[in-house]
């Protein structure tokens, strides 16, 4: 090809490109509506500010996902004057990087999760508003009908893990039981129960709230393993934004946790509705293993020796320094972080003290 | 020695230096994109990002490239070997085509990733359930074009055997197998490269090892360099296979046009 | 070979192709002798059937009607008795064999464990000696049809059958070849005159050059029109291209051919 035709055939990418990136302007504009709007959100008849709130892969009854639903359904967002979109996770690790690059402004994460955001590369500061689930949500459970009594049982036997490695949670339960990770074959399973029920493993990582559940009444009886039970200081869902949000934003973050919190002690008070609101997102799901998932994940919120001081969502900087410990000594973490008390804070919810 | 000289550096004007200063170009925009533009490493990762990732641990990216290559070239040999069997039954037996094709039909539209995790709830965890979705992504493409090149023959040589009288098994091992060589090599150009997606797929599912489980985890943890550049090694084996079969190819098929032809 | 009885015999012979759309009729009555020793040139317009002639006497083909014998027997008889040598217009040589594998083909498949010189003597033969370890690729078209026919001489077979085999070539090269194979044939003349040759051609010189007859073949379908004996001496060199016997044999088989096309 001749030269000249070479340099008209750059020039045509070249603008192909600068035009495809102008395109992109137009998104931008939306995110700045939020940072913007709050130096005029004063007077409750300015236009409500506009967010998104991410939940978890589906829509289903895990508390902070209902403490939305009901808030959005309920009108408490409305009465915050917060306009929320409420999305869900399509790819995981979405809800860390839509964060990350600022496209979404609140969603929920798993406490060891959010841990590993402030040591991960490139770092995003997660910071939990409220933690709802005071106990870890990881449960290992085995067939009723198996020989396996205790963990001490499980040498020999085959555990599955999902995601990329075995987990602190699982780690601790062989310590407790005097066990190794070689006395054990761990494999990397998905997440169809058949792996359970045909015997592919014996021993199948869990949510709490979830699979046990499910296996139930595909007419399979479960035993159920946690690390709590050995005293690991597990922790489970939040709320979530960036500390930089948080920062920016300290009136909107606070009327969006005062909602969600809402949304939440409502769903306490009004079960049955809750899993109607609940449905109304989810309408494949099965209510009643919907209302299990809630009531085993209420309790799980009432747990321990928080709650009953500073309510649902409260949190201390013992128990977040207690599973970054934790974490640590079971290689949950790469390394330690500095400050722990900079991934929580209770500014957002001291307010639900004053009933 | 200067006409050598002169021939290589001929040899890398000619072949290395356009993909080379494309692959350049292709870089460079990126590069440059990413940082007018302002994009979060969150979301795509800079070449430079890449590269420092990798050449953090090159020895780990290898490593596990050379296990999925591993799993891969299994695959492709059971896939294969299936495949020109039912080839050799099929070009002597209409009746056998008729029933069996169907059936290769089925496997080839079946999305592998419905196949895989019952594959592995079946057969079990570790390297097996991977040869074997690999095998299956190779298996059509190289039973129809083996199916093909069994057929294909020059009519002129056929009727010379025929005129001897030539067994079947003799037209068979002499004239139908050396013929369809071009067609099983072309067939190989497009299997390997299957294979290696097959593996990798596999990967996602289930164990700890290769190239797919690297990416897979990378991908969970938000760590986009490295999957990038897992990808990238992806590409690279896939790339050295495809010179490896052409070297190999341009020996044993110094006879056929394609090759000669290709200046 | 019995040399008392016609090497082939053709009586009534007609072929219909029946696997077209419709039935496709190609030879019709044919009768020839052809004995031992004999060079026979068939000539004709084309698609009168004359290949379809020469795949039935070589046992490639069952014809419809009629009978053919190939030294008293079937031709598939004759073939496995490594009998009958084929020359067709395509070399069709294997292009992953050399010159020498390509010529060893015939004994390998036949199980006729022949020893490497009887190749080397065949390639001397056709004067492809220094050739033996080249590529079909790398050979002219002329080269590539002198290993076939060294290749259809391997068996020592009595009958050879040629289809065109020089049609592919260009004029020049024809020519050379059509005194090449006549040269061949007398070198390979152990007893009494050499192998009987039935030669397909379009060539009315080349037929009178080569042939002891030629048979015209003319029509849809094909008959025998016409069977001319050629009696020139031999050797047949280039100077009886220009005898006035030769020009008068080829106006009369020009004569019949027009005739016969008109």
């Amino acid at each position: 090809m001749k030269p000249i035709r070479l340099l008209l055939l750059l020039a045509a990418l070249l603008a192909v490109s600068a035009l495809v990136a102008c395109g992109d302007d137009d998104d931008d504009a939306g995110d700045d509506a939020s940072p913007s709007a709050t130096t005029n959100a004063t007077e409750t008849l300015a236009p409500p500010d506009e967010m998104t709130f991410m939940a978890g892969f589906k829509p289903q009854a895990n508390l902070p996902f209902v403490g939305a639903y009901v808030a959005q359904e309920q009108g408490f967002f409305a009465e915050e004057n917060l306009s929320v979109d409420i999305q869900h996770v399509v790819t995981p690790g979405d809800n860390f990087r839509l964060l990350g690059t600022g496209d979404i402004q609140f969603s929920t994460a798993d406490a060891t999760a959010l841990l590993e955001k402030w040591t991960g590369d490139p770092v995003i500061e997660v910071v939990s508003l409220a933690l709802i689930g005071q106990t870890g949500q990881q449960g290992f459970a085995v067939l009723a009908d198996s020989d396996i009594q205790t963990p001490a049982d499980w040498a020999g036997k085959t555990a599955g893990y999902k995601g990329s490695d075995v987990t602190p949670d699982y780690l601790a339960i062989l310590e407790a039981n005097g066990l190794t990770r070689d006395d054990i074959e761990d494999v990397r399973v998905g997440f169809e129960p058949q792996i359970l029920t045909e015997g592919a493993v014996d021993i199948f990582p869990v949510f709490i709230a979830n699979e046990p559940d499910t296996l139930e009444r595909l007419g399979y009886a479960t035993r159920l393993f946690t690390a709590a039970d050995y005293g690991a200081p597990t922790l489970g869902l939040s709320y979530v934004t960036t500390a930089e949000y948080a920062r920016d934003n300290p009136e909107i973050t606070e009327r969006f946790t005062r909602a969600v919190l809402r949304g939440i002690e409502w769903a306490d008070a009004n079960r049955d509705a809750a899993i109607d609101i609940v449905l109304q997102y989810a309408p494949e799901e099965d209510p009643e293993h919907q209302r299990y998932m809630l009531d085993t994940e209420l309790a799980m919120a009432k747990a321990g020796d928080v709650y009953p001081e500073l309510g649902i969502g409260g949190q201390t900087l013992e128990q977040w320094q207690a599973l970054h410990d934790f974490l640590i000594t079971h290689n949950g973490l790469p390394q330690e972080i500095a400050d722990t008390s900079a991934v929580f804070t209770d500014a957002f919810r001291a307010f639900s003290e004053a009933e | 020695m200067n006409g050598r000289l002169r021939a290589v550096l001929r040899g890398l004007l000619e072949y290395v230096a356009p993909p080379a200063i494309a692959f350049a170009v292709v870089i460079g925009f990126w590069e440059a994109y990413i940082a007018w533009r302002d994009i979060s490493i969150l979301v795509v990762p800079a070449p430079s990002d890449i590269w420092e990732r990798f050449s953090d641990e090159p020895g780990f990216f290898w490593r596990e490239g050379w296990w999925t290559l591993y799993e891969a070239t299994l695959g492709l040999a059971l896939g294969s070997a299936v495949a020109i069997v039912l080839a050799v039954v099929m070009a002597h037996s209409r009746l056998a085509e008729r029933a069996l094709f169907p059936l290769a039909i089925v496997i080839k539209v079946t999305p592998l990733v419905a196949i895989a995790p019952v594959l592995i709830i079946a057969i079990g965890f570790g390297t097996t359930p991977k040869i074997i979705v690999a095998a299956l992504l190779c298996f059509f493409p190289m039973l129809v074009n083996t199916m093909t090149g069994f057929r294909d023959v020059n009519p002129g040589a056929l009727d010379f055997m025929r005129s001897l009288r030539a067994s079947p098994w003799s037209v068979f091992w002499k004239l139908r197998v050396p013929g369809s060589l071009p067609y099983v090599f072309s067939a190989l150009r497009i299997t390997y490269p299957l294979a290696l997606i097959g593996a990798v797929v596999a990967e996602w599912f289930t164990g700890d090892r290769g190239l797919g489980f690297v990416v897979y985890s990378a991908w969970l943890n938000l760590q986009t360099p490295k999957l990038f550049a897992a990808v990238a090694v992806l590409a690279l084996i896939g790339v050295g296979i495809n010179i490896a079969l052409s070297l190999i190819e341009r020996r044993v098929l110094f006879w056929h046009e394609s090759v000669r032809s290709t200046r | 070979m019995a040399t008392d009885t016609h090497h082939v015999s053709l009586r009534g012979l007609s072929h219909i192709f029946t696997d077209g759309r419709a039935p496709l009729h190609v030879l019709d009555g044919v009768s020839v002798d052809v004995p031992c020793g004999q060079f026979t040139s068939v000539i004709g317009p084309s698609g009168c059937g004359k290949s379809t002639l020469l795949r039935i006497v070589g046992g490639l083909l069952e014809p419809s009607s009629g009978a053919v014998r190939v030294n008293g027997g079937r031709p598939r008889d004759a073939q496995r008795r490594h009998e009958i040598g084929f020359v067709f217009q395509d070399p069709a040589l294997l292009p992953w064999r050399t010159v020498a594998g390509n010529v060893r083909l015939p004994l390998e498949i036949d199980g006729l464990r022949r020893r490497a010189a009887d190749v080397d003597s065949l390639l001397d033969l056709v004067g492809l000696r220094e050739f033996r370890d080249y590529y079909p690729h790398q050979l002219s078209g002329g080269m590539q049809q002198r290993v076939a026919l060294a290749r259809a001489l391997a068996v020592d077979p009595g009958l050879l059958l040629m289809d065109e085999p020089f049609g592919a070539l260009d004029e020049i090269t024809r020519e050379s070849m059509r005194y090449e194979l006549l040269r061949i044939r007398a070198c390979q003349a152990e007893s009494a005159a050499g192998k009987t040759v039935i030669f397909v051609t379009h060539s009315i010189t080349e037929a009178i050059v080569m042939s002891d007859r030629v048979v015209v073949v003319t029509g849809r379908p094909g008959r025998v029109t016409a069977d001319v004996d050629i009696e020139l001496p031999r050797p047949r060199t280039q100077e009886i291209e220009r005898s006035t016997p030769f020009l008068d044999y080829a106006d009369h088989l020009r004569g019949l051919l027009v005739g016969a096309a008109a």
